[in-house]
């Protein structure tokens, strides 16, 4: 085996894929290129081994006959500018790998055109906030976990395929203060309706039928209260569940982590109520807690910037110059399933890959522009596309862990001759928007 | 050709986010993780479906092929997993119920053994959306186009 050769190494970085931001990253650099990295996971080192072709390296504008030109970020940022002044109801969507410094421009510019902003909490776990919001947050932080926890359940969840160093890292296997044994003084439980990875390393896996989650939890905390249960309930048998309540009641510290199924399943938001009011019951034998398992690097800090700055967490509509947030009707897929928006923003995220084949049809019609950092499907649907740097890698900034704690990520290399910052590229929209509106004034 | 009615469950597996993240979405190795179905291999034996067949599935939304795989986490009967990606998404239910979160899982479906190709992502979005009136022979491929400034 050859030894990697690198003459420079950058150490304690925050990584960039997950919502984890693991801050043990090392990046080992040679003539200040990234050739190596270490302590990351598979997902953390996907953008160090990215494909140079895909890369976005110049601003695109699309000519008459539908194929992609190259031109200048004058002109690219003019083309935008005059976009979002001109439209009626444009949404600006995305921001998941976008720092708290650069929501807070996009926020200027939201607030200047009238626009909606939104991010991925509205496809992912947008629900689990809407039950946050209707019964309470009761939240915990790593170091929690990691410390204290003696029972750690994953409902709905696989953080081995897309949090790979979530059980290792922060939960069930580091040694903690009180749990100095680590994995084994720790019991990890599995919810799902698949035998997932995590339910593999678990100690116990326990399956409800899909789509029967919520009489399942609703089943615990019946029994919890010492009422009676059916001999089976969303297949699962009763000896079950009396045996799991007994788990809970009697851990010393437990958390549960919630993910994609159950808040994207038909019950929505209604699971993620009754797992807090089961916490908040749970609350009276022992200590409980819950984190939801956010996918993106700063999906959270999205909601804490957007809710420091104008009181709520996501779709938030500037239309009439005050913000107003009202679920399923600000909220981006059903803007787009009423075919309302008129100008379309993708800041960093792919709605092609996460939004429903109805409601990318809408794009279709109206103009979209892209601020990303590769070519992907939503560059295939773009009239303008505008090249940014990654973060974390290529820029500084701040983002949010999910379990609300702020980090700082580091600038490890320079970015691209032609790259920009989303910070550098609202604050350039923001300025050509306001002139845009001082010559419609005049 | 024997059809089964299932439940669609889709979500996010490792090495599908692994090429989101690279951007390697237009190539071959995305559709190779994306464009799968994972199925029991009981319902696989039922249709008489083999591992890298390729496989139709249905729904009210659409219909999209894909390649089936046996699947890693079975039993789950009658339940397939597809990874999210623009393969997934043409077949996901867009309804919210006032939620903002459009069902992604638990979506009624037929599946059935196919003889149609599974297709990269241009040509996918060629298909399904076609917004620049772009056809699949000149140019789909895994190569971004766009012209280079002089």
């Amino acid at each position: 085996m050859t030894m990697l050769e690198y003459d420079e190494e950058v150490n304690n970085c925050v990584c960039f894929c997950c919502g984890n931001n693991c801050d043990d990253i090392t990046y080992l650099l040679k003539d200040k290129q990234i050739v190596g990295i270490r302590n990351a996971c598979r997902l953390g080192a996907s953008k160090v081994v990215c494909h140079p072709d895909q890369r976005l390296l110049n601003p695109m504008i699309r000519n008459e006959e539908g194929i992609l030109e190259e031109t200048t970020w004058d002109e690219a940022l003019d083309k935008v500018a005059m976009l979002l002044s001109e439209s009626i109801r444009p949404l600006l969507y995305g921001w998941s790998e976008s720092s708290i410094e650069s929501i807070k421009k996009g926020i200027k510019v939201s607030q200047l055109t009238g626009a909606v902003m939104d991010n991925s909490s509205t496809i992912y776990h947008g629900t689990t906030i809407q039950a946050f919001q209707n019964v309470g947050h009761p939240v915990t932080t790593y170091g929690e976990v990691k410390n204290r926890a003696d029972v750690i359940i994953y409902v709905g969840t696989n953080p081995m395929s897309d949090h790979p160093r979530h059980l290792s890292k922060f939960t069930a296997f580091p040694k903690g203060f009180f749990r100095q044994g680590g994995r084994k003084d720790r019991q990890v439980i599995t919810w799902d309706p698949k035998f997932t990875n995590t339910a593999k390393i678990s100690d116990d896996w326990i399956q409800f039928n899909m789509n029967e989650d919520y009489y399942f939890f609703n089943a615990l905390r019946t029994v919890l209260k010492g009422q009676k249960i059916d001999d089976e309930v969303a297949g699962v048998p009763k000896d079950k569940i009396m045996e799991m309540v007994n788990i809970m009641k009697n851990a010393e510290c437990g958390v549960i982590f919630l993910g994609l199924g159950v808040s994207q399943t038909l019950s929505k938001q209604r699971n993620a109520d009754i797992l807090i009011r089961l916490i908040e019951d749970l609350n009276s034998y022992s200590k409980w807690s819950m984190l939801p398992m956010k996918g993106s690097l700063n999906v959270g800090g999205f909601n804490v910037a957007l809710t420091s700055e104008t009181g709520y967490p996501y779709g938030v509509d500037f239309a009439r110059g005050y913000p107003r947030y009202m679920i399923g009707e600000t909220t981006t897929i059903d803007l787009l399933n009423r075919r309302e928006p008129d100008v379309f923003v993708s800041v960093s995220d792919d709605p092609v890959i996460q939004f429903p084949g109805y409601s990318i049809k809408h794009l279709v019609n109206i103009p979209v522009v892209q601020i990303g950092t590769t070519w992907g499907p939503i560059t295939e649907l773009s009239d303008v596309v505008l090249p940014s740097t990654n973060l974390g890698i290529e820029t500084a900034g701040t983002v949010y862990r999910i379990d609300s704690v702020p980090l700082y990520m580091k600038k490890v290399v320079e970015e691209p001759r032609n790259c920009h910052s989303h910070e550098w590229i609202f604050i350039e929209l923001y300025k050509r928007i306001q002139q845009l509106k001082c010559k419609g004034d005049n | 050709m024997k059809k089964m009615e299932v439940l669609i469950n889709t979500g996010t597996t490792a090495k599908q986010v692994f090429h989101e993240k690279n951007g390697s979405t237009l190539k071959n190795d995305y559709r190779q993780v994306a464009a799968v179905v994972y199925m029991d291999p009981r319902d696989m034996e039922k249709l008489s479906i083999k591992p890298g067949d390729s496989v139709d599935v249905k729904t009210k939304w659409g219909h999209v092929t894909l390649y089936a795989k046996k699947s890693h986490d079975a039993p789950h009967e009658k339940m397939i997993f597809i990874p999210r990606g623009p393969w997934s998404n043409v077949v996901v239910s867009p309804e919210t119920y006032c939620c903002s979160v459009p069902t992604y899982k638990g979506i009624l479906g037929k599946i059935s053994k196919s003889d149609k190709d599974v297709l990269l992502v241009k040509e996918l979005i060629n298909v399904n959306y076609n917004k620049y009136n772009n056809s699949n022979s000149e140019s789909a491929n895994d190569k971004p186009v766009y012209i280079k400034m002089r």
